[in-house]
């Protein structure tokens, strides 16, 4: 059976992408180091705060629903590292291919030119479960990391939780390859996330407004969900509420994100600009 | 049937342009706009190389941006063996070949062979019949032998090649050439010309855009000149420089030139134009005169350069070049 030409478009990126990603050894090393390197930071402070036998979890434990604080930032950073990867490299990837020059290229191709985005978040997918999966070994080995709930729950949760990820990646996609000013916009969109998701903290000690503005942000949701079933072994019914919002969020953004992109695709079109770096 | 490959049709592309530095609350106010292409039109027909001749700026890439679909026209149409490329635009692209911004438009990071794999899935193309085509192409651009080597390590010749075979991988009709040759040594620019005629050997419609005259004159089988945007000419080689078959170029190397020995010159009738410039390498001026009536002028001007106190060092009588059709058109020399 002849495979759409779509679909080859698609693979044929997430191909190129990977062998790109394995011509720079360093990456491979960096994804290695990066999981234990970064909550060490936060865990070393939480655990100053808490007192080195935990005199101190009583607070903490009340407010978060766990006394377990190593699993529950190490569940918010990891949640943190997939989003801010989401945006430099999934969410810069039309600017990189403009950099590099070869976005005409791709844009001479005769394919719908969102397959060009897909293929993109295919591969980075793909490299986020990769990524997960090294994540949570590591977890294991280093920090004693425990299920107490249904790692196949957590991994449902992150699984619907990509659609909302990748919708604010194809707006910011969009944005990055028609305004062309990368740094700027990633630090504003993870610099939000990081304060009003709860990356490192409970949402129970976030102002009325911030915590407001916070549940209107989808990884709140993926967060909080992977905590309750992780930390304290929550069942899919108790989770139901963050998984239908999840899920609308997700079909919102995409929807957004598809909208963006051809808002962009008709702007770079009209002002010459796809080849500018 | 439609006999030509491309038609196109009152083209103009307007651009706003900030006309100078303000601050961004205030950019709205501050447009203006630049016509880069301005009611373009011509035809391409099947099998033949168009040249598309004019200075950096003039609306070259401009124009060919609107032909392959990447830019968006403000008016007029362009048809791309019988469709509108702006209305169906994949239809289009399948029957393009387009290499722009040349050894940049392919993967550094990815090997000659995964390049064209890469562009090949691109294209639809897969299994086999990419295969095939990826050898056939690759030996055909003699890259073979480093085939499976990262572009980084290529030559600039080589990336260029890589670019040119990107475009053949789907065997499309019209090939679309953006200033091929530019930085590529004389060797590799060479052969990069006899590819092109090859191409068109193979039955396929080129359309070249270049600044070099010699490139344009050599290869093609017509040539638009272009500048501002607008089209001043067009037609083959030979009837161009025809029409200036009484216009000759007084070529000399003088000790000494100024404005007062050009002013004087201008005032002969039949002189045309006078570029002059210093060659440093061997201190002499290099001067350029062009006149209308064949050579019956020319002892005139040889009295005068040398009644102003200036040593003729060297001097030839040229045959109208493209340059001198530019010139004659513009009033300016094509590297201005």
């Amino acid at each position: 059976m002849k495979r759409s030409p779509i679909i080859t478009a698609i693979l044929s990126v997430f191909k190129k992408e990977l062998k790109i990603f394995l011509r720079y050894p360093s990456w491979f090393i960096a994804m290695l180091i990066w999981p234990i390197i970064f909550p060490f930071g936060y865990l070393f402070t939480a655990k100053a705060l808490s007192g080195t036998d935990g005199q101190s979890l009583a607070a903490f434990s009340n407010i978060s629903g766990t006394s377990d604080y190593i699993s529950f930032m190490l569940i918010g950073t990891t949640m943190w590292m997939i989003m801010n990867t989401m945006l430099w490299s999934f969410g810069t990837s039309l600017r990189t291919e403009q950099i590099r020059g070869t976005l005409e290229s791709n844009w001479l191709c005769p394919v719908p030119k969102i397959t060009i985005l897909l293929g993109h978040s295919l591969w980075e997918i793909f490299f986020n479960i990769i990524f997960l999966t090294i994540t949570a070994i590591e977890f294991k080995l280093v920090y004693n990391f425990k299920f107490i709930g249904s790692p196949l729950l957590s991994f449902l949760i992150i699984i619907i939780s990509i659609p909302s990820i990748y919708g604010i990646g194809f707006i910011f996609a969009s944005l990055v390859m028609w305004q062309k000013e990368t740094n700027s916009m990633v630090f504003l969109v993870r610099g939000i996330m990081s304060v009003f998701c709860g990356i490192t903290y409970p949402l129970a000690v976030l102002p009325n407004w911030m915590g407001n503005i916070s549940k209107v942000i989808p990884l709140t949701h993926s967060i909080s969900a992977l905590r309750s079933v992780i930390s304290t072994g929550a069942t899919l019914a108790d989770i139901k509420s963050q998984i239908y919002y999840l899920i609308f969020s997700g079909i919102i953004l995409m929807a957004l994100g598809f909208l963006a992109f051809n808002f962009t695709q008709r702007k770079v079109k009209e002002s010459g600009s796809l080849g500018h770096f | 049937m439609t006999s030509y490959a491309m038609e196109v049709k009152n083209l103009r592309k307007e651009f706003q342009v900030k006309k100078k530095k303000t601050p961004f609350w205030k950019k709205d106010y501050n447009k203006e706009i630049f016509v880069a292409v301005d009611n373009v039109s011509f035809s391409v027909h099947k099998g033949e190389i168009f040249g598309f001749l004019g200075p950096n700026g003039a609306g070259k890439t401009t124009t060919i941006k609107m032909i392959s679909t990447l830019l968006m026209p403000t008016s007029g149409s362009v048809i791309v063996n019988g469709i509108n490329s702006h209305e169906k635009s994949i239809e289009v692209l399948r029957n393009l070949g387009t290499v722009l911004a040349g050894e940049r438009s392919i993967y550094w990071k990815l090997s000659g062979r995964e390049n064209l794999e890469y562009f090949a899935a691109m294209n639809g193309i897969t299994g086999k019949i990419a295969k095939e085509k990826i050898d056939y192409l690759l030996k055909r651009f003699n890259l073979e032998k480093r085939a499976d080597e990262t572009v980084e390590k290529y030559s600039t010749g080589m990336k260029q090649r890589v670019a040119l075979a990107k475009a053949l991988i789907a065997d499309p009709q019209i090939v679309i050439l953006d200033e091929p040759t530019s930085g590529l040594d004389p060797q590799s620019a060479r052969n990069l010309r006899e590819i092109i005629l090859e191409i068109k050997e193979e039955g396929r419609t080129v359309l070249l855009t270049t600044h070099y005259m010699e490139e344009a004159d050599q290869l093609s089988d017509r040539i638009a000149i272009i500048d501002h945007g607008k089209i001043i000419a067009l037609d083959t080689p030979e009837n161009l420089k025809k029409g200036l078959s009484k216009t000759k170029s007084l070529v000399l190397q003088l000790d000494h030139w100024d404005e007062t020995i050009s002013n004087k010159l201008k005032d002969i009738p039949a002189v045309e134009n006078i570029n002059s410039s210093f060659n440093d390498s061997n201190q002499i001026w290099e001067v350029k005169i062009h006149i209308s009536n064949g050579s019956q002028v020319i002892s005139s001007l040889i009295s005068n350069i040398a009644s102003s106190n200036t040593k003729i060092i060297n001097f030839r009588v040229d045959e109208p070049t493209l340059e001198d059709v530019f010139i004659n058109l513009t009033g300016k020399s094509l590297r201005e």
